[in-house]
């Protein structure tokens, strides 16, 4: 690759992130029109590195290059500012129209002062054309789905016609099918545009087709980076996994007990543009696990929030031990044996400001035994976090350590701890893994799934497709609002799902 | 003790605010000496019931901002909760038709109602159409402010009432109040000092060790955990306007009994606003404000301060310095998880 194909240059470029390096002395070159996937799990300095792509951090040492982008320390960083488009991974709802939107920034003027109206027309629907969004135009923001805001997002960053697109984790909210949409449009528009095109991610899988070359970042290690024409997607997991002998759950089918949860013509209306839930049906029974896979627009959002007791659906029945709790609270729900693992990064299952001990009792401060007479009992509460720190073997956390110290993945640890220490009826999971290292999703899985053997049944809601093939018992795929359900056999495969989320199979 | 999922503030900001304080005795005795107002005398005489009543109300309006503050809530309604229990005091002083002694009682417990009914209105508001306290309450103030003009007892307008900043005469001219003996004063106002600081004290260990304690740090830290471990989030908020309210109001009513010795009225800002400043130099903690009220009252005794807080532009600079402490403080106030995503709407509310 000669220096005029190359998009993106960096050489020797050292970071500091949170008190350790987040990459030193790390080289990568980006050919102009390509792809390059950042892979890591959470706090690992993705994020780091993108920021001191786009310039909004000083690097402390090496250069950063891209076309339109010279210079280095500070006079350096702003003119990065300025060449490239920086996507975070959160967008914040807005009630903006795509139109507007797509003309945010560089809005034609009429006579240098107010909007040519006409002309900023046009111009937002060539915009949305480039990338399929056309229909759009009129729809507000707020009420898109994820893809859908993600590929405005993208339209929006290249009608500034920046020097190199940086984007934060733009899967993280989209299911499988949805994500590879995105990453082809992606990688069309970076070639149309010739500009490199960087994507940080915390799944292998979003590194193929599309990408050009993957950068695996390790806490504390030095970081790879590997060619996808010369690594499979399965060595590139192995070589993620660095060597570290991890076992595949599950331990094997499981026999199916009593019926717990019973869910019959479950509907409810979207928010926005997402879809609706048309009429599902389900049973989950003890010792086995259900599975139900789809993207969080195509209903598994909706459903999700139905079982936490969020939304209350608009028909249907959710009958659990026999009585119908598709209305009441939460508590109730958690009050007679069902509780809930929602993703590491999910913010209603722990308070970081709090310590170990008290996470490790939250939700069960009303009484005995970690109260009595409205006052808590302190060495209770530590026996407790005491125990459960032994007993589910987490190293170097002790009961009085800040919960928000703690890496992600040993927070989910002590999550999938205190939700199984009680021996519950019914656990609902959605996404337990979803951004942790490979060690820490085995772990957690393997928690799970060893509850399940107790007799425990596990509804188990995800949209990832190679997390359901490993717990499931039963498999379902939400599509269109509506189950279908999928034999579990040894000739299952990942293709198969990923079709049924789609609505190819139909 | 700082509280977990509040202000965590560290020895930098606690040396910081030791600055603050160091700062305004330094600076205030520094300006006084070239000033010719100033009587050194007065020193000698500050420690009466005037000093104590300054206290107690620094330390109520402390824990009327601080009582919500652990809850997630900015009360900048104080100075409303504050005029409403003055202009109810007032109300029932103008009335004259029983004895001052139990005008006093009478104004005190009309205030702890009317100051901690504001309260309940701005949660109420919060939780029915999604004004966040911050809007309500200020524009609350602005409302009650003409209102506490109207009933002040002497039909001059109390400093303490006006937005204006320096406008501080001699003789003071606030509230000549009931009348009351200095012994009264003296003996009820320990009391009522000593009620601030059991209120205080017993608050900050039940946050540690009660239940409801719990309920409220948790609803602070984290109101969408809190919901999800059965915590009634609105219910514990309310409670905690309508405290934090009812010890605005008391101070405002307290106002009533206070002779013209007394420096509260010389604050340099809206006397319901002092309650910020306490709980910023107490880096939010309970106890901490419990120190920053009385270290305070001792630096508005000292006849230096008399003298410069009659100087608008040494007002406004003390002003500045003593709302410092909220620039390295504010930062934290806002929970990690699920803070207010706009101030209109609560995240924790979009979510159940």
């Amino acid at each position: 690759m000669g220096d005029k194909d190359v998009g993106l240059k960096i050489g020797g470029l050292t970071l500091a992130e949170g008190g350790r390096w987040a990459v030193k002395e790390f080289d990568l070159a980006v050919p102009a029109g390509a792809v390059h996937v950042v892979l890591g799990e959470r706090d690992t300095g993705k994020s780091a590195l993108l920021q001191s792509i786009a310039g909004f951090r000083v690097e402390e040492k090496g250069t950063i290059r891209f076309p339109g982008a010279e210079g280095e320390g500070r006079e350096g960083a702003a003119a990065r500012r300025r060449g490239s488009a920086f996507l975070p991974r959160e967008i914040p709802p807005s009630a903006l129209r795509v139109a507007e939107r797509l003309t945010l920034h560089q809005a034609p003027r009429w006579l240098g002062i107010g909007i040519d109206k006409r002309r900023a027309k046009e111009q937002a629907r060539e915009r949305a054309a480039a990338l399929g969004l056309e229909p759009l135009l009129d729809v507000p923001l707020e009420a898109l789905r994820p893809l859908e805001r993600r590929l405005v997002e993208l339209a929006a960053a290249l009608a500034e016609s920046p020097g190199i697109l940086l984007l934060d984790e733009p899967t993280g909210d989209l299911g499988p099918h949805e994500a590879r949409q995105f990453l082809a449009a992606l990688r069309s528009a970076a070639e149309r545009a010739q500009i490199p095109a960087i994507v940080t991610t915390t799944w292998p899988r979003d590194a193929y087709p599309e990408a050009r070359g993957v950068t695996i970042l390790w806490r504390g290690a030095a970081p790879v980076t590997v060619s996808t024409t010369e690594v499979t997607e399965i060595a590139l997991v192995e070589r993620w996994t660095g060597g570290i002998g991890i076992k595949r759950t599950p331990s094997g089918a499981h026999t199916a007990g009593d019926m717990l949860l019973r869910a019959e013509g479950l509907v409810l209306q979207g928010r926005g543009r997402e879809t609706s839930l048309a009429g599902v049906d389900f049973e989950v029974n003890a010792r086995e696990v259900l599975a139900i896979c789809g993207a969080p627009a195509d209903g598994l959002n909706l459903l999700h929030d139905i079982l936490l007791g969020s939304r209350t659906p608009t028909r249907g029945t959710m009958h659990f031990l026999g009585k119908d709790i598709a209305r009441a609270p939460r508590r109730l729900r958690v009050d007679s044996g069902m509780t809930f693992v929602n993703p590491p990064h999910a913010r209603d299952q722990s308070i970081l400001d709090f310590n170990v001990d008290e996470n490790l009792a939250l939700g069960q401060m009303q009484g005995p035994p970690f109260a009595r007479g409205g006052f808590l009992r302190h060495d209770s509460i530590r026996g407790n976090a005491v125990r459960a720190l032994l007993d589910f073997d987490i190293p170097e956390t002790e009961p009085d350590t800040r919960f928000g110290d703690l890496n992600l993945g040993m927070r989910q640890r002590l999550i999938v701890a205190r939700e199984v220490i009680h021996n519950p009826r019914l656990l609902v999971i959605r996404s337990p893994g979803q951004g942790l290292s490979l060690e820490a999703q085995e772990y957690v899985r393997r928690t799970l799934i060893l509850q399940c053997e107790r007799g425990t049944a596990l509804l188990w809601l995800t949209e990832e497709p190679e997390e359901a093939m490993r717990v499931a018992d039963r498999l379902a795929v939400l599509t269109a609002g509506k189950l279908v359900w999928i034999p579990v056999t040894e000739t299952m495969t990942r293709e198969m799902i990923i079709e049924e989320m789609s609505g190819a199979a139909a | 003790m700082i509280l977990p999922g509040r202000c965590r503030g560290g020895k930098l900001q606690l040396l910081g605010n030791a600055l603050v304080v160091l700062a305004l005795f330094a600076g205030t005795q520094a300006l006084a000496l070239g000033s010719v107002d100033l009587n050194p005398a007065a020193w000698a005489a500050p420690w009466t019931g005037d000093v104590v009543l300054v206290s107690a109300g620094l330390l109520f309006l402390g824990l009327a901002f601080l009582f919500p503050l652990h809850g997630g809530l900015l009360n900048l309604g104080i100075h409303a909760q504050f005029l409403v229990g003055y202009s109810v005091g007032a109300s029932i002083v103008r009335g004259g038709i029983v004895d001052p002694a139990a005008q006093a009682w009478l104004a005190l417990a009309a205030g702890v109602l009317a100051g901690g009914g504001t309260g309940l209105v701005m949660a109420w508001l919060k939780q029915k159409f999604a004004i966040h306290e911050v809007l309500s309450g200020l524009l609350l103030s602005a409302a009650f402010m003409p209102l506490g003009r109207a009933l002040a007892v002497d039909r001059v307008t109390p400093p303490a009432l006006t937005i204006e900043l320096g406008a501080f005469a001699t003789p003071l001219r606030f509230a000549p109040g009931l009348s009351l003996p200095p012994s009264f004063v003296l003996t009820w106002g320990i009391l009522l000092l000593s009620a601030a600081l059991v209120i205080g004290l017993l608050f900050s260990h039940a946050l540690r060790n009660a239940v409801a304690g719990f309920a409220v740090r948790a609803t602070g830290a984290n109101p969408l955990a809190a919901v999800a471990t059965g915590v009634e989030v609105e219910r514990v908020q309310l409670a905690l306007l309508g405290l934090g309210g009812a010890c605005a109001g008391l101070t405002g009513a307290l106002q009533v009994w206070t002779q013209p010795a007394v420096m509260l009225e010389r604050w340099p800002f809206p006397l319901g606003f002092a309650g910020m400043a306490v709980a910023f130099l107490g880096l939010g903690s309970v106890r901490g404000a419990l120190v920053a009220a009385l270290v305070l009252a001792a630096w508005l005794n000292t006849p230096g301060a008399a003298a410069v807080l009659q100087h608008p532009g040494w007002g406004a600079a003390i002003t500045l310095v003593l709302l410092s402490p909220a620039l390295w403080v504010l930062p934290r106030l806002q929970p990690e998880q699920g803070a207010p995503r706009s101030i209109w709407r609560t995240r924790h509310r979009e979510a159940i």
